[in-house]
């Protein structure tokens, strides 16, 4: 039977000869987009956000926290309602975001498998899901931070937040000082990912 | 206490915040999201995160009705692993299912 | 997995490759369209046993999928095996 896909938007030759699983993948979504289970546009608009949406909201959200305290507030008591009210559809994902304190410093894993906040950040990177990350940072945290060149002092308690089950979490880091009068913009501009994660802090 | 708007009711639950808990010291075969590493383990509950259809039985297609309470629960890290290298204050908290629980 | 023995931390994020972006976007609209749940796809995954280990990341997701999908009668073996095939004569050709 003549496929009818119009496969011009294939880019993966890019990277060289496929995979046995590239091209395993591929399979199934045509087998599904045959049978009418989804469409390539659903998969490529998801693509899009993953791409394009998704990585920004994160630093954004933080960033409008760090300048409204009664917003920061909201996030700390209900992560998804006070996102939702920024603009933010969450999805599926139930959030709750932690503060980092002068005391508390907090840090995220997932020792299961990678669950992660992808609607406000997007895709993991490639360290949170690797099985050292996942073994290590349940049990020496402070030698896994240092790893990142993030040291904590004895005084700071570190809290390691396994996202194991049905919660979903992000850190927010304290807003560092030389950051007087920075608009929103310039504020998100310093809020890494990784310190979204917990294993960084920004820097001005 | 109010929960937020994405956790479901959790009314009829067996613990509350500040409940000491231990975590079944059980080896069930199948999907479990109880980590091997606090099986055993007494910690005290963080917060009541509310009630949610079981993975172990969602993993299997079925619809993991009754729903579980969920509870996040704080462990010292120090009752967690014997040769802990960091402060007494440093500890770690997860997500542990009713039905893992048992009053400590 | 947690608290076992392991090495350091390649610190780098690596990203995706083009496939694994798509595999991902794949994965996470047939979640969110509920066509398969996420608790069957860990299981899946979990399942694997040694080639767990063996497999990359997106490697044992596309497999886990290719799992679940065929229990739940999306499609046979034999159909994605040809399925399978004509992606591999189509690339070869390219």
């Amino acid at each position: 039977m003549k496929h009818q896909h119009d496969h011009s938007h294939d880019r993966s030759f890019d990277d060289g000869p496929p995979s046995e699983y590239e091209i395993l993948s591929r399979a199934i979504q045509e087998l599904l987009e045959a049978k009418g289970v989804i469409t390539a546009e659903h998969v490529r608009r998801r693509m899009e956000q993953f791409e394009a949406d998704f990585p920004q909201r994160g630093a954004q959200v933080v960033a409008h926290a760090w300048v409204d305290a009664d917003f920061k507030r909201r996030l700390l008591a209900d992560g998804k309602r006070a996102c939702a009210e920024y603009g933010i559809d969450l999805e599926a994902d139930r959030l709750i975001a932690l503060e980092n304190t002068s005391r508390v410093h907090n840090v995220i894993v997932c020792t299961l498998c990678s669950c992660y906040p992808r609607a406000l950040l997007g895709m993991p990177p490639t360290w949170y899901k690797s099985e050292n990350y996942r073994r290590r940072v349940v049990r020496e945290p402070r030698a896994v931070l240092r790893e990142f060149g993030t040291v904590i002092p004895d005084d700071v308690e570190v809290r390691v937040h396994d996202s194991n089950a049905d919660m979903r979490y992000v850190v927010v880091p304290m807003r560092p000082g030389g950051t007087k009068g920075w608009s929103e913009e310039r504020l998100a501009s310093i809020i890494t990912r990784d310190s979204l994660v917990g294993v960084t802090v920004p820097k001005p | 206490m109010t929960l937020p708007s994405a956790y479901s009711d959790a009314s009829a639950r067996r613990f509350n915040v500040g409940d000491r808990v231990r975590v079944k010291h059980s080896f069930p075969p199948g999907h479990r999201r109880t980590p091997h590493y606090v099986r055993g383990k007494t910690g005290v509950i963080e917060r009541v995160c509310g009630a949610f259809a079981n993975p172990e039985e969602l993993a299997y297609g079925f619809d993991g009705e009754p729903k579980r309470v969920l509870y996040r629960v704080r462990f010292r890290q120090r009752d967690l692993w014997r040769d802990y290298a960091g402060p007494q204050s440093d500890h770690l908290e997860l997500e542990i299912y009713e039905h893992w629980l048992e009053s400590a | 997995m947690g608290g076992e023995p392991a090495g350091p931390i390649d610190i780098v994020d690596h990203g995706m490759k083009f496939w694994e972006k798509q595999a991902n976007a794949l994965r996470n609209t047939l979640t969110s369209r509920k066509v398969v749940r996420l608790d069957e796809l860990r299981r899946a995954a979990e399942d694997l046993g040694e080639r767990y280990y063996e497999l990359e990341y997106f490697e044992r997701t596309t497999e886990a999928l290719r799992r679940v999908l065929i229990e739940h009668g999306f499609f046979t073996e034999a159909e994605l095996d040809a399925k399978v095939a004509e992606v591999r004569r189509r690339y070869d050709a390219a």
